[in-house]
C-alpha cells in the first residue's frame, strides 16, 4: 500500500459510521436493530437500484475496478419521521453519518482498492412506558423509559480485479462490530420513591466475506452479482459472552441499461436469509428473525455524458423486507422512493450528490412510520493522487 | 454566472448541515411486551436492626457548650432552672475619647426566647440574684435552693404573642439595687431565671453558643455636649447554664435520645450482600415505636436526624455528614416515627461501602426538653418493638436485548 493512502486511511478509521444519539425507527428496537443499505448517496437516489454497479456503496466489491482515481467519499442523512402505534405517535428528527469511503486504483496493476465503513445496522431508541406497581401495598404509578444508543458498523476492505473493460471481480472482507448502549430509567410519581437506573452495553463482532462479479455482455447492457456470507455474530453483554448467533448469506444481482448515451436503468434484488439468526434471538429473549427481499430500480439522466456527475437527475424506488418483526408474525415491510442529483467543483476532483427519499414503515395495522431522509454526500479526489 | 451557481450549492449545503441538528424523543410503548426486556425490578424488605448491637450512648455535648438554656416548671419532660454570670461592668467609659465617671438611671436585661409552648399563655420569667458559686456540676436542688423568694430581684411576663426573639426585663430602681455588684465577688454578679406559669410548661432562652442574656445600663455621664450624657453599658453574661432532672428511663433497655449531655443511639443492621453489590437504593424508611408518648415541651418540636457512620467505633462514630434522614418529633405523640433515610442508606452500597449503620442523634442537641425513648432488640416480647428497616429497591433487569 503506497503511503498516500495513509491520511486517507486515517479519515476512515477515525470517522468511522456514527449515528448520532437519536431515535431512528421504532422498527429497530428488535433484533440488531434496524438493517441499513450501505449505498452510496448517488446509488440512493436511484432508489438503490444502480448500488451494484456504484463504486462508492459497499455492496459488490466488483464495482470498485471502475474506480479511475484515489476519492474519498463521506455522507451525512437527516431524517424526519413520524412513527405510529397503538400508543401513540412520535415525530422523530435525526442525523447519521452513514458511511465513509475512501477508493482507488493500485498503480501499475489492473488492481483497485476500496476501504469502507457503513452502518450495518441502527439500533437507536427510546421507549416509554407508563405503568402501576404495588410497592409497600400501595398502588404507585411507575414511567419506564429504555434507550439504546448505536448499532453494527460494517468495515468492508475490498480489492477488484479489472480483467478487461467487459468483465471485473472482486473480493471483499468485512468486519463488523459495535455496540448499543442501553439505559433503562424507572421513576416514580409518587417522590418519596428515587428513580433508578441501569446501564449496560451489548457488543457485538462478526466476521464476512463477498465476492461480485460485473460483466458487460452486449454494449447497452450490464450485469452484476455478488454473493455475501457473514460469520457468526458473537454478542458480548458488558464483557461477558451471552451467545452468539448466524448471520444471513446475501444474495444480489442486478442490470443496467444504457437506453442511450444519457439515459441509463438499473435494478436489482436481493436476498437474505435471516431466518438462520431466528432461534439464537428467540433464544436471548427476542421475537425472532424472517428472511427479507429487496427489490430496487432507478433511471439516470446525464445531461451531459461526458460529465456524468454534472447535475444528472436520478429517481428511483425500493422495497423491501424487515427481518426483526416488533410481533411475530407481522411483517415489516419498507419501501422508498427518492430523488437526487450531483454538483461537482474544482475541475471534478470535488463532487457534491445529494438525494431525498421518502420511505413508508408499515408492520401490519398497527405499526407505521413515514420518514423523509435527505442525504448529502460529499466526494474528494486530492490533486496530485491517481 | 457560474461561481455565483456554485457559491449558491455551497451556501445550500451549509445550510442542510445547520439544519441537520438532532434530537430524541421517547416512543411511547408498552412494556414488557413491546419492549426488549422489563424495567428495573422492584423488591421490598425489611431489616431488624442486629440483635443486642442497638446502643444508646451519651456525653457528646460539652456541660458548659449547651445550646440553650432550659427552664420550667415541673414539666414532666424535666424541671429545669437556669442561671447566668456576668462579668465586671466598669466603673467608668470612654465618650468621644474622654473618660467619664457615670450614674445609674435605669437597666435592662435583654434575653432571646428561641422556644415556648405557644399554647400557655402567662408565663413569667423570674430572675433571682444568686452567689457566683455555680458551675456546670451544679445540680437542680442545689440551685433550687438559691431562688427563695428573699433573693427575687424582679419578674417579666413573657409576651404571649413572642414564639421567639428578644424580649426585655425592666428593672426597677429596688431591683437595680439588688443587682449592684458586691465587692466581695469581684464586682462580678450572678442571676438565676425560673419560671411561673399556670400550668407545667417550660421555655428554650438563648446560651452562650445561640445568645447569651444581656445586661444593659443606661447611665448619664457629666459631658458638656448635652447629646452625650446620656450612655448605654451592655455587657453579655459570660457564662450561662441550666440544670434540669429528668425523668428517670422507663427500662435502661430502651434506646433513647436528647438529655443535656446529648444521646445517641447506634442501630446496626446485617446488609444482604447482594443488596450491597447489585442494589439501587429507591426508598428507605426507618420505623421506630416509642415506648410512651414522646416527652418533651408541647409545641415545640424537635428534630431526629438520622446518618450514616464513617466507620462504626460505637460511641465514638464519626458521622457521615453528608446526608440524613430527618423528622419532627411532636411531643406526646405515640405513633411510631417514620424517617426516610435513603441517602444515609445509599452510602452503605457499592465495594466502598459504608458500614451499615445508622446514628441517630437530636437537634437541637443538649437544648431541648425533648427525651423520646424507642424499643430495643432488647426490649420485652422479644425486640418486637425494635427498629425497623424498610427498604425498597431496585435490581438490574438487563433489558435491551436483541
Amino acid at each position: 500500500m503506497s503511503g498516500r493512502w495513509l491520511p486517507l486511511l486515517l479519515v476512515v478509521t477515525a470517522t468511522g459510521s456514527a449515528s448520532l444519539g437519536a431515535q431512528s425507527s421504532q422498527f429497530g428496537v428488535r433484533g440488531f436493530g434496524l438493517p441499513m443499505r450501505p449505498i452510496s448517496v448517488r446509488a440512493s437516489g436511484t432508489g438503490g437500484g444502480f448500488s451494484l454497479f456504484d463504486s462508492e456503496s459497499a455492496v459488490n466489491p466488483a464495482s470498485v475496478a471502475q474506480v479511475g482515481r484515489l476519492t474519498a467519499g463521506f455522507q451525512t442523512v437527516q431524517v424526519w419521521s413520524r412513527s405510529e402505534s397503538p400508543l401513540g405517535t412520535a415525530t422523530i428528527r435525526a442525523n447519521r453519518y452513514p458511511g465513509v469511503i475512501v477508493t482507488g486504483p493500485i498503480g501499475g496493476t489492473p488492481l483497485s482498492l476500496a476501504i469502507s465503513v457503513s452502518g450495518y445496522t441502527d439500533r437507536n431508541f427510546s421507549l416509554a412506558s407508563r405503568d402501576t406497581i404495588e410497592l409497600r401495598e400501595v398502588p404507585v404509578e411507575v414511567l419506564d423509559t429504555i434507550t439504546s444508543l448505536g448499532g453494527i458498523s460494517d468495515f468492508r476492505l475490498a480489492i477488484a480485479y479489472r480483467k478487461s473493460p467487459r468483465l471485473q471481480a472482486g473480493l471483499g472482507f468485512h468486519l463488523l462490530t459495535g455496540s448499543n448502549r442501553i439505559t433503562s430509567h424507572r421513576v416514580f410519581t409518587d417522590t418519596l420513591y428515587a428513580g433508578a437506573s441501569e446501564r449496560s452495553t451489548i457488543s457485538y463482532q462478526a466476521l464476512g466475506i463477498s465476492a461480485g462479479v460485473t460483466g458487460r455482455p452486449i454494449r447497452f447492457l450490464t450485469l452484476a452479482g455478488t454473493l455475501r456470507a457473514d460469520g457468526r455474530l458473537k454478542v458480548e453483554r458488558d464483557t461477558s459472552r451471552v451467545t452468539s448467533t448466524r448471520l444471513p448469506v446475501t444474495v444480489a444481482a442486478g442490470a443496467r441499461v444504457e437506453l442511450s448515451s444519457r439515459l441509463h436503468f438499473a435494478g436489482g434484488a436481493q436476498f437474505r436469509n435471516w431466518s438462520v439468526a431466528d432461534s439464537g434471538l428467540v433464544d436471548l429473549g427476542g421475537v425472532g428473525s424472517v428472511n427479507t427481499t429487496e427489490w430496487s430500480a432507478g433511471l439516470e439522466f446525464l445531461p451531459n455524458p461526458s460529465r456524468p456527475a454534472r447535475r444528472p437527475m436520478r429517481i428511483g424506488f425500493y422495497r423491501a423486507g424487515v427481518p426483526f418483526e416488533v410481533l411475530r408474525g407481522t411483517r415489516i415491510t419498507e419501501t422508498g422512493i427518492s430523488a437526487g442529483s450531483s454538483l461537482e467543483f474544482g475541475g471534478g476532483r470535488v463532487r457534491m450528490d445529494f438525494s431525498l427519499s421518502r420511505v413508508w414503515r408499515d408492520g401490519g395495522p398497527d405499526y407505521s412510520e413515514r420518514a423523509t431522509m435527505l442525504q448529502l454526500g460529499v466526494s474528494i479526489a486530492p490533486p496530485g493522487l491517481r | 454566472m457560474k461561481g455565483g451557481r456554485d457559491l449558491g450549492s455551497w451556501l445550500g449545503a451549509l445550510v442542510l448541515a445547520a439544519a441537520a441538528c438532532q434530537e430524541q424523543l421517547a416512543m411511547p410503548s408498552r412494556c414488557p411486551d413491546l419492549c426488549p426486556g422489563e424495567g428495573l425490578l422492584i423488591r421490598d424488605t425489611v431489616l431488624l436492626p442486629a440483635a443486642g448491637r442497638d446502643s444508646t450512648f451519651t456525653g457528646y455535648i460539652a456541660a458548659g457548650e449547651v445550646s440553650a438554656l432550659l427552664v420550667s416548671n415541673g414539666l414532666p419532660a424535666g424541671d429545669a432552672r437556669a442561671w447566668a454570670i456576668f462579668p465586671d461592668r466598669p466603673d467608668s467609659i470612654f465618650v468621644v475619647g474622654v473618660r467619664y465617671a457615670y450614674t445609674v438611671d435605669s437597666a435592662a436585661m435583654v434575653i432571646q426566647l428561641e422556644a415556648r409552648d405557644t399554647a400557655v399563655r402567662g408565663v413569667y420569667l423570674v430572675m433571682h440574684r444568686i452567689p457566683l458559686e455555680l458551675d456546670t456540676t451544679t445540680t437542680l436542688e442545689a440551685l433550687d435552693a438559691f431562688l427563695t423568694p428573699e433573693s427575687v430581684v424582679d419578674s417579666v411576663q413573657i409576651p404571649d404573642s413572642l414564639r421567639s426573639g428578644d424580649f426585655r426585663l425592666r428593672l426597677s430602681p429596688e431591683a437595680l439595687s439588688r443587682l449592684e455588684p458586691d465587692e466581695t465577688d469581684s464586682t462580678r454578679f450572678a442571676v438565676g431565671f425560673r419560671i411561673s406559669a399556670p400550668v407545667p410548661t417550660g421555655v428554650r432562652l438563648g446560651s452562650n453558643l445561640t445568645g447569651a442574656p444581656l445586661y444593659s445600663t443606661f447611665v448619664r455621664v457629666p459631658a458638656t455636649d448635652t447629646a452625650l450624657i446620656r450612655q448605654t453599658i451592655t455587657i453579655t453574661a459570660d457564662g450561662s447554664n441550666f440544670a434540669i432532672a429528668h425523668p428517670p428511663l422507663t427500662d435502661p433497655d430502651l434506646l433513647f435520645l436528647g438529655g443535656r449531655s446529648g444521646s445517641r443511639t447506634l442501630l446496626r443492621f446485617n446488609l444482604p450482600q447482594f443488596i450491597k453489590d447489585s442494589a439501587t437504593i429507591i426508598r428507605a424508611t426507618l420505623e421506630l415505636v416509642p415506648s410512651q408518648p414522646l416527652i418533651g415541651l408541647l409545641n415545640d418540636p424537635s428534630e431526629l436526624q438520622v446518618r450514616a457512620v464513617l466507620v462504626d467505633f460505637g460511641a465514638k462514630s464519626p458521622a457521615f455528614a453528608g446526608a440524613a434522614g430527618t423528622a419532627i418529633l411532636e411531643s406526646g405523640s405515640g405513633d411510631t416515627v417514620r424517617v426516610e433515610v435513603r441517602g444515609p442508606v445509599a452510602t452503605w452500597l457499592g465495594p466502598g461501602g459504608l458500614t451499615p449503620s445508622l446514628l441517630l442523634g437530636l437537634a437541637p442537641e443538649g437544648g431541648t426538653f425533648s427525651r423520646p425513648e424507642f424499643f430495643s432488640t432488647r426490649s420485652p416480647g422479644g425486640g418486637a418493638g425494635a427498629a425497623r428497616l424498610r427498604i425498597t429497591y431496585a435490581v438490574a433487569s438487563r433489558p435491551g436485548f436483541p
